[in-house]
């Protein structure tokens, strides 16, 4: 893979960062000086024909130079390998094609900076990802303050992306049942004539308030607003639009709006000491999908080092205005699945259950001690996951998909200098 | 618009609400425990949000950030 002058530039500047950070050059404030975590997820759908497996490393390094300063730089890569179906068809036809194998692999590199003053707080988070079929830049703003003696927090977000995916190189004024998919990765963001690189922006807005009503009990409510703009399909994915079995590239609106209103309580219970969490999430886009979250949270200290979280998710959204599970029918052009097709599961009526927990063990030393003769603080944690989705409408020429389980694990190491 | 005026009065309303809140500082131990933290393991959280949203079409109340398809 060729690295442009931007990564380059950025991966110099995060690796100047992290080299500071873990060397201790820069100035000891107060007890902390930084933070580095390490972390690998690790995320596994098992099935038949299109299995998919993907690890993600990732580090993370914070300093705090001089109190009132936080730099942080962080690097993480998804290592996918996998199977997918290329071309979606409907129950109406009767062949399935061979699962195509895959892999990639995206890197992501994040810097930032953040200063606290009194009760306020500003960060500035900046990241770079690519990978051979897509490139991000992304610039996050945030600003928090404290109000009613800490009782109160309000924290705004904004997030701006500048996208960039692969696709094949058909002219604009092309009609989308003539547009043909990507069959691969090679000879993306090059000047080879069959390639085109198309623009996605991302507009993300965020308020959150946090709220302690008692001693032990406190609320958050999260208002999300989204923008996305460009191309929003699978470059690699094309849909049987017509009875005889034409195929053509997955057709999605060029905008989408979305919002999304999360409410969560935290309860802590003083004779057990554990916490009991509750949240609920409402989603509704422009694409006419609704989405409901509910989350259960429970964790408890075992003793003073160890803890342990269970937790649960259930998660149900509709249909996108234009989703089918058969394009074939004829259509209106003007309609919704006349002019647009979609061989996206995640835009087909769902439903999901997700169960699983987390062991984290904390150790810190007595102050002026330290962990291990090094650290002020080590944790370790240790989590999995289990994963399932119910697919209401969604089928493989009429065959329900097997790969509806997936399972997540996670292993971190975090320690304080 | 009437939908919009109502929201933005139950939001004003409620974070007015806020003020009546009086948890002194001596009594916030409990809330500054980690366990009592909305942010979670921030790692962790993230890794997850990831997984999610390459698994459903909603998102939100998480964190802000961008990069990376999740075409497969």
């Amino acid at each position: 893979m060729q690295l442009t002058g931007v990564f380059r530039s950025v991966a110099r500047g995060l690796g100047a960062v992290l080299a500071l950070a873990i060397l201790g050059v820069t100035r000891p404030a107060g007890a902390q000086v930084a933070q580095v975590d390490v972390r690998d997820t690790v995320f596994y759908e098992p099935s038949k024909s299109s299995h998919l497996f993907v690890m993600t490393p990732a580090v993370t390094v914070a300093a705090q130079p001089v109190e009132w300063l936080d730099v942080h730089a962080g690097y993480e890569a998804d290592i996918v390998t996998g199977a997918t179906e290329p071309i979606k068809r409907g129950p109406l036809a009767d062949v399935v094609t061979a699962a195509t194998k895959f892999s990639d692999t995206r890197h992501q590199f994040r810097g930032g900076a953040g200063v606290v003053r009194r009760d306020a707080h500003l960060n500035v988070d900046y990241s770079y990802g690519t990978e051979s079929d897509y490139h991000s830049q992304g610039i996050s703003v945030t600003a928090g303050s404290n109000f009613f003696q800490n009782n109160t927090q309000i924290e705004l977000q904004y997030a701006r992306g500048f996208d960039h995916v692969c696709t094949t190189n058909y002219e604009p004024a092309t009609a989308p049942s003539g547009r043909t998919r990507l069959d691969s990765s090679a000879r993306c963001f090059s000047k080879s004539p069959d390639r085109a690189s198309r623009a996605i922006d991302l507009d993300t807005f965020q308020v959150a308030w946090t709220q302690a009503w008692t001693p032990v009990f406190a609320t958050q409510m999260v208002l999300t607003g989204g923008l996305q703009h460009g191309f929003l399909g699978n470059p690699y994915r094309s849909v049987v639009i017509a009875p005889a079995g034409q195929d053509a590239l997955e057709n999605h609106p060029e905008n989408r709006a979305r919002g999304a209103l999360s409410l969560k309580a935290k309860y802590f219970i003083k004779p057990i000491t554990a916490a009991a969490t509750a949240g609920m999430r409402f989603y509704r886009d422009t694409w006419d999908i609704l989405g409901e979250t509910v989350e259960l949270e429970f964790e408890k200290y075992l003793t003073q080092s160890l803890r342990v979280l269970a937790r649960g998710r259930y998660y149900h959204q509709t249909e996108a205005l234009f989703w089918s599970d058969d394009y074939t029918g004829g259509e209106p052009a003007n309609g919704p699945r006349g002019q647009y097709w979609s061989g996206d599961r995640e835009l087909s009526p769902l439903s999901s259950f997700m169960v699983g927990g987390r062991v984290l063990w904390g150790l810190h030393g007595a102050p002026g001690a330290r962990v291990l003769g090094v650290m002020l603080r080590l944790q370790v944690t240790a989590g999995f996951d289990v994963l399932k989705t119910n697919l209401k409408d969604f089928t493989w020429a009429g065959q329900a998909p097997d790969d509806t389980m997936a399972m997540v694990g996670s292993l971190g190491i975090r320690g304080e200098f | 618009m009437t939908g919009t005026v109502r929201l933005f009065s139950l939001l004003a309303l409620c974070l007015a609400s806020g003020a009546c809140a009086t948890v002194r500082p001596e009594q916030r131990a409990v809330l500054a425990d980690p366990t009592m933290r909305f942010e979670g393991e921030p790692g962790e959280d993230a890794a997850m949000e990831h997984v999610l949203e390459n698994r459903e079409s909603s998102f939100g109340g998480g964190s802000v950030r961008g990069g990376g398809c999740g075409c497969n």
